[in-house]
């Protein structure tokens, strides 16, 4: 892996010391180089001033004597010359005419008297600067000896640098190791501060990565025990916040609660109307049967009724038992379903003097194993929003169609529009709360059964007015939709 | 100049000196010091005249012995010394056989070294110690030391056994060089500076007592014959008077005193005998083989 990229996941807790210890050990290593360069710099040119002294003095002093051509007396010039404690000790020195031709040197053997001076040896010397040599040591430094303006001879010294470069080199290595102590020691300060202070950033980063996946828990003291200033108003707002979501998600639960038995109590009314008016047909035909029941027509015309009558107390109940009971029934939705829908509703409906006209296509022979419980509940819910959105007299719209991708619910109201706030809880991306003001939670159910069936809703205007709102339920595998029931 | 002065000098360098000693010698110099309390004696290179411990000594036992207080001079050439000797400006000196010999018309010897019980001294033909070479012909080519062109053994001596031998120093030697002192002769062999010099046998000698490692760095290619040992000359119109007398004394008998004994010591001498000038015949004969050359 990309180290970046493996840096870049790396916790903050240990990314920032990390980040605090790359930068003191860059801001280290460039102080130590300007350091050692200033030195560097210092040194050669103190160097070079001494060695420019040690040559202006044999210059001077054997000046005479090379222009005697005086070997001995040059000779005995640069013995007597020769520094015995200085910083830099000249290990060889030559004294030429102006011909390049040797006339003595402190080390006669390496520099014979009156040979020419060795090209080589030569070439070691830049004209008027010295050259320091760090691998071997030793600096080059020449110069020439003057007699009136003329030249008559020159003279080359090899001086030996080892103490300064020596120096040099222990000041890099105390400097070193001072800076790797010092950085060392700041970046374990700076790492162990720096990490409790983003610790409490890890620990609120913890908890809401728990809160994203459904456990909400407020930080308890223990987590942070030194928690203090910014960190414990940090703690605090999110236990706040915390508290509040708590009481929210209470509230919504008991308004949930609420919400079914309200809903109940309307289908019980509805179940009670729809059993009530058989009920009445049956007592009727009870009093037929006691009075006529002799009379084999009447009779089976009577029980035929009574038949009817309890078919049809049998379906609402069949049809309540499917809706508030889903897990007695795992079976997939159908067309059918539709009619319960309407059967159950009907009652609400003709109380608002309404109807629910279904429009489904024909072809439509399978929902792909839709589960019949949470499709039934998201209908009804958005037929008795649509119910109530509208004015009495008003027809509700069903309409089923189908693609080889999707299914398609539309239900068309003909009220004055659904409000924004409570139209976002069925299209808001992520969904929301419960805005307030809202009277149920019926389309909050909805987005709910929608978001397990990974169907997606949307919200229109309705021509020329109301508002369509749609289902598209995509055709997944049965093993999918199974497990979202 | 007349012609009995023309033979004196025997060289030109010896005519150039009478000249200096013209004119450093002011007339009335010798009449001052008769009547002095003090002795200037002035000291060549002959040994280690830059050793001033060894002067110190000088003095002190002179001090001592004549009762004289003593002045020490001291310069870098013999001609120096043997021109201030010669001109007045000096009361006695140590000088080389071969300044006496030109100038034993104006010189007379006052006391003559021993050395080894001998008042001779050797020169010597020296090498670096490394070197394969045993004789003069070996030495062809080098670059030569010599002590100084006033010295018998340090320069005289090789020049007459080149003349000897039909040969000279300038074309003999690659190149020839004056150090002006018999240690540096030795030091600039050592050091490798010349291939060979000439020394006087007796430095060489004592040097190696006191100063192994540098003697060491060199070896002797040929010994000379003996040579009177340098003596300690005065002016003649100085030998009669009574600090050349005390002078004398005080040599000649500076063994028989402990301090005379710290001297000797210290220059590795036995003592000093009175000499007949005979004594530098042999110096004599060089100077005449090299006639005009020097």
């Amino acid at each position: 892996m990309n180290p970046l990229r493996r840096f870049g996941q790396l916790s903050s807790a240990f990314r920032v010391p990390l980040m605090v210890m790359l930068l003191m050990t860059a801001v280290s290593i460039v102080l130590s180089e300007r350091v050692l360069t200033r030195l560097s710099q210092n040194q050669e040119a103190y160097l070079e001033g001494l060695a420019g002294s040690y040559l202006d003095g044999i210059a001077a002093s054997v000046s005479p004597s090379v222009l005697r051509q005086d070997s001995w007396e040059v000779f005995d010039v640069l013995l007597r010359m020769k520094p015995q404690r200085a910083a830099i000790q000249p290990r060889e020195t030559v004294i030429t005419d102006a011909n390049d031709i040797i006339l003595a040197s402190d080390k006669p053997d390496a520099h014979p008297t009156l040979e020419r001076m060795d090209a080589e040896f030569q070439m070691e010397f830049s004209e008027g600067r010295m050259r320091l040599d760090t691998v071997s040591q030793l600096a080059f430094m020449a110069r020439s000896i003057n007699h009136n303006e003329e030249v008559i001879g020159k003279a080359y010294v090899v001086f030996d640098a080892s103490y300064l470069l020596n120096e040099r080199r222990e000041v890099l290595l105390t400097l070193l190791l001072t800076n790797a102590l010092l950085t060392m020691l700041l970046v374990a300060i700076g790492f162990f501060v720096v990490r409790r202070m983003v610790l409490p950033m890890q620990i609120l980063e913890i908890h809401l990565q728990k809160a994203a996946s459904g456990g909400l828990e407020p930080i308890s003291d223990s987590e942070f025990p030194g928690a203090g200033g910014e960190a414990k108003r940090i703690f605090g707002a999110f236990n706040h916040l915390v508290k509040s979501e708590k009481g929210r998600e209470e509230l919504v639960d008991r308004l949930t609660k609420e919400e079914r038995m309200a809903s109940l109590g309307r289908i019980a009314s509805g179940m009670a109307h729809e059993i009530n008016n058989p009920l009445g047909g049956l007592l009727n035909a009870a009093d037929t049967l006691e009075k006529h029941g002799h009379r084999e027509k009447v009779r089976f015309e009577t029980i035929d009724l009574i038949k009817r009558g309890l078919l049809g107390i049998r379906d609402v109940v069949q049809a309540a038992l499917v809706t508030y009971r889903p897990e007695r029934s795992s079976r997939m939705f159908t067309t059918k379903d539709l009619e319960d829908v309407a059967l159950l509703l009907k009652p609400e409906l003709t109380s608002r003097t309404q109807e629910l006209i279904i429009s489904s296509s024909p072809s439509i022979c399978s929902f792909d194993g839709l589960p019949a419980g949470p499709m039934r509940q998201a209908i009804m819910n958005l037929v008795l929003n649509a119910s109530n959105a509208s004015p009495h007299g008003a027809d509700i719209v069903l309409c089923v169609n189908q693609s080889k991708d999707a299914i398609y619910l539309e239900v068309r109201d003909a009220g004055e529009g659904l409000p924004g706030a409570v139209g976002e809880i069925l299209t808001a991306p992520i969904k929301s709360g419960i805005p307030d003001g809202m009277t149920g939670l019926g389309l909050w159910v909805v987005r709910q059964i929608a978001d397990e069936l990974g169907a997606t809703l949307s919200v229109k205007p309705n021509n020329p007015n109301g508002t369509i709102i749609e289902i598209v339920i995509p055709r997944r595998p049965l093993e999918v939709i199974h497990a979202a029931a | 100049m007349p012609s009995s002065n023309r033979e004196k000098f025997k060289s030109r360098r010896a005519f150039n000196l009478y000249l200096a000693t013209l004119v450093l010698a002011p007339g009335n110099v010798l009449s001052q010091t008769q009547n002095s309390t003090t002795i200037r004696f002035g000291l060549t290179p002959v040994f280690l005249n830059d050793d001033v411990q060894l002067l110190l000594v000088i003095k002190n036992y002179l001090e001592i012995a004549t009762g004289y207080t003593i002045e020490l001079t001291t310069r870098r050439t013999y001609q120096e010394i043997t021109s201030l000797l010669v001109s007045g400006q000096l009361d006695a000196a140590w000088i080389c056989g071969y300044p006496f010999v030109k100038f034993e018309n104006e010189l007379e010897i006052l006391a003559v070294p021993e050395w080894n019980g001998k008042p001779l001294y050797q020169s010597y033909l020296i090498t670096k110690f490394d070197r394969e070479a045993s004789r003069l012909s070996d030495l062809r080519g080098d670059i030569h030391a010599f002590s100084d062109p006033d010295s018998n053994s340090g320069y005289l001596v090789t020049t007459a056994l080149l003349q000897e031998n039909g040969l000279s120093a300038d074309t003999f030697f690659k190149k020839t060089l004056f150090t002006y002192s018999h240690r540096n002769v030795i030091r600039a062999v050592a050091s490798g500076l010349v291939q060979s010099g000439s020394v006087d046998g007796y430095v060489w000698e004592v040097m190696r007592e006191i100063d192994p490692g540098l003697v060491a760095g060199t070896k002797i290619v040929k010994k000379s014959d003996w040579f009177g040992f340098p003596p300690i000359a005065v002016i003649k119109r100085f030998g009669q008077t009574q600090q050349a007398n005390a002078l004398k004394r005080a040599l000649l008998s500076s063994s028989e005193t402990e301090a005379g004994r710290a001297m000797l010591d210290y220059l590795r001498l036995t003592g000093f005998v009175d000499a007949n000038p005979t004594l530098f015949d042999s110096v004599k004969r060089n100077i005449d083989r090299l006639g005009g050359l020097l």
